[in-house]
């Protein structure tokens, strides 16, 4: 298995405020994996990180063997990375169709093969939504057409920052659906969670952040035995 | 009456210029957040510019914004990239003082060119009036309307069917979520400045075909097109249309009715009004 992403001794955080430290872990091509983590711990940083929205202050992002680290977000989406920010962040006064087209900016030849009409039978209700205004949207409409504008541009890396944040039980069901229907297309992706069931049922490997350290890693099934796990997370 | 219609009337032929003028200032403001002092003086500047290439070339000022549109774009783009990318992520303090002294800055240069005195084009080719229902309007001011909401209309497709267009809107909506999918801010940042200047060569082009023009009429067009933008709030297109046309038919009726040098005063007023009564204006968001 080839590694599309590589991550090494990261340090990044806010002006002088430390939050990543030294930080180490790959996600292999056709992989699903998870950072686990508290409230707090790193994971939104981590992900702004990779996608360039924050400079590392120290370490490597290797993507696809290429160092990344410091570039700015828009060259690095056109290396073929897909960021859905926490909180879906959509464009508000733009139409859900506009939103999915804005997905494509960085790679518009994606509209060509079709893209719009994949993220629509992905998600029916985006079509029927489709020229309302993203801000008049429900809670889990938004985090599709979050989803669904991160795929727009068909990334080969697609991260997640809690998906399941502030969604109904039944909905965040149905988010994780269509999650394992894109792993079986084979797409690498990295998620961000803290509702830990959802994770490791769908990852193939996980990491635990915790203050900004990884603590941990292992396989979902491995993390579910874990007694660290069982005891801060699971409350068993 | 009669006054009062004619007078409403002559307003909101200015008004809808106006609203051209507020469109370039509130791309700039709406997207970059850039409280933009010297954007009435980029209208000054505009007509300077049409008068010189009118009186030099003998051009009728209403073909001038094929060669300053063009002109006051490349102005924006190096103003952007020259003083205002630096204090982005400065204090607020640093970006006025910044925009006031390139207002400062631009006044001084019109003013050691063409010194204080107005100047005007001797004639145009859209002169003389029509005659409507006993009401007398002005054929020059009544072009300018309707190519004002033309340009209005041209602007608005730009910004809802093209990809720069879209950047922009997107950018003014989440900066971090436009530069995820690909935008790249600055660029953005600089169309949106160099447009939102630009805008101002198609309104100095009218302007100059009814009236003249001296360096401290920057401030007058930057009071109106605040006044404007305030009443109209951010977002709207066709509610920036309708606020010009309610700011420059107050204009007109406190002149018609009162005094003429109380025009600035009514566009304070109503400026300190709405921020008072309606901060996000009659048509704006949130
Ligand atoms: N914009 C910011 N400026 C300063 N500190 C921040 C900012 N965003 C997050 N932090 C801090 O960084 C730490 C990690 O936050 P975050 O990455 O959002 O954690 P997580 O996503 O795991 O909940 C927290 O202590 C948080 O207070
Ligand atoms: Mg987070």
């Amino acid at each position: 298995m080839s590694e599309i992403l590589r991550v090494e001794g990261l340090h990044a955080g806010y002006g002088k405020v430390p939050v990543l430290r030294d930080v180490s872990f790959h996600v292999n091509e056709g992989e699903v994996v998870a950072i686990l983590g508290p409230n707090g711990a790193g994971k939104t940083t981590l992900l702004k990180t990779i996608s360039g929205l924050i400079h590392p202050t120290a370490g490597k992002i290797l993507f696809d063997g290429q160092e990344i680290g410091g570039w700015p977000p828009h060259r690095v989406t056109k290396a073929g990375i897909a960021h859905v920010p926490e909180g879906g962040r959509l464009f508000p006064n733009m139409s859900v169709r506009e939103n999915l087209l804005m997905g494509a900016y960085g790679n518009r030849e994606s509209l060509r093969t079709g893209v719009l009409e994949e993220v629509y039978e992905m998600f029916p209700v985006l079509r029927e939504r489709h020229r309302q205004m993203a801000r008049t949207l429900s809670g889990g409409e938004k985090q599709m057409l979050a989803i669904g504008r991160g795929l727009a541009s068909r990334p080969r890396f697609l991260m997640l920052d809690e998906p399941s944040l502030g969604l109904a039980p039944k909905l965040v069901d149905g988010i994780y659906e269509r999650l394992q229907a894109l792993r079986g297309h084979g797409l690498t992706v990295l998620l961000v969670e803290q509702n830990i069931h959802y994770a490791l049922e769908l990852a193939d490997r996980c990491y635990v952040l915790e203050n900004g350290r990884i603590v941990l890693e292992g396989t979902g099934e491995e993390l579910a035995r874990s007694e660290h796990i069982k005891k801060h997370y699971l409350g068993l | 009456m009669d006054t009062v219609v004619q007078s409403l009337l002559n307003g909101a032929l200015m008004g809808c210029v106006y609203a051209l003028i507020t469109l370039g200032l509130s791309l700039i403001f709406g997207v970059m957040n850039v409280v933009n002092f010297a954007h009435g003086d980029f209208v000054m500047l505009s007509m300077y510019f049409a008068f010189f290439i009118g009186s030099m070339w003998g051009v009728d000022a209403v073909f001038t914004p094929a060669i300053t549109f063009p002109l006051l774009f490349i102005v924006g783009v190096v103003a952007y990239y020259a003083i205002i990318d630096g204090t982005l992520r400065q204090k607020y303090v640093t970006q006025i003082a910044v925009t006031v002294g390139l207002m400062t800055f631009l006044r001084a240069i019109t003013q050691l060119m063409w010194k204080a005195q107005p100047r005007a084009l001797p004639y145009s080719l859209i002169q003389g009036s029509i005659h409507i229902a006993g009401y007398n309007i002005m054929l020059s001011r009544l072009i300018s309307a309707v190519v004002s909401i033309l340009a209005i209309g041209g602007v608005s497709l730009f910004l809802s069917k093209t990809w720069p267009g879209r950047a922009i809107r997107a950018a003014s909506d989440d900066l971090d979520a436009a530069s995820l999918v690909g935008v790249n801010y600055r660029w953005t940042y600089a169309l949106a400045f160099g447009l939102g200047s630009a805008l101002t060569a198609i309104a100095g082009g009218l302007l100059m075909t009814f009236q003249q023009v001296d360096p401290t009429m920057g401030v007058r067009f930057g009071l109106l097109s605040w006044c404007v933008l305030a009443l109209a709030g951010l977002g709207s297109i066709p509610g920036l249309l309708i606020s010009g046309i309610i700011v420059g038919a107050a204009e007109s009726l406190s002149m018609a009715l009162w005094d003429p040098r109380a025009r600035s005063l009514i566009v304070y007023l109503i400026f300190i009004l709405v921020l008072w009564v309606r901060p996000r204006g009659l048509f704006g968001r949130k």
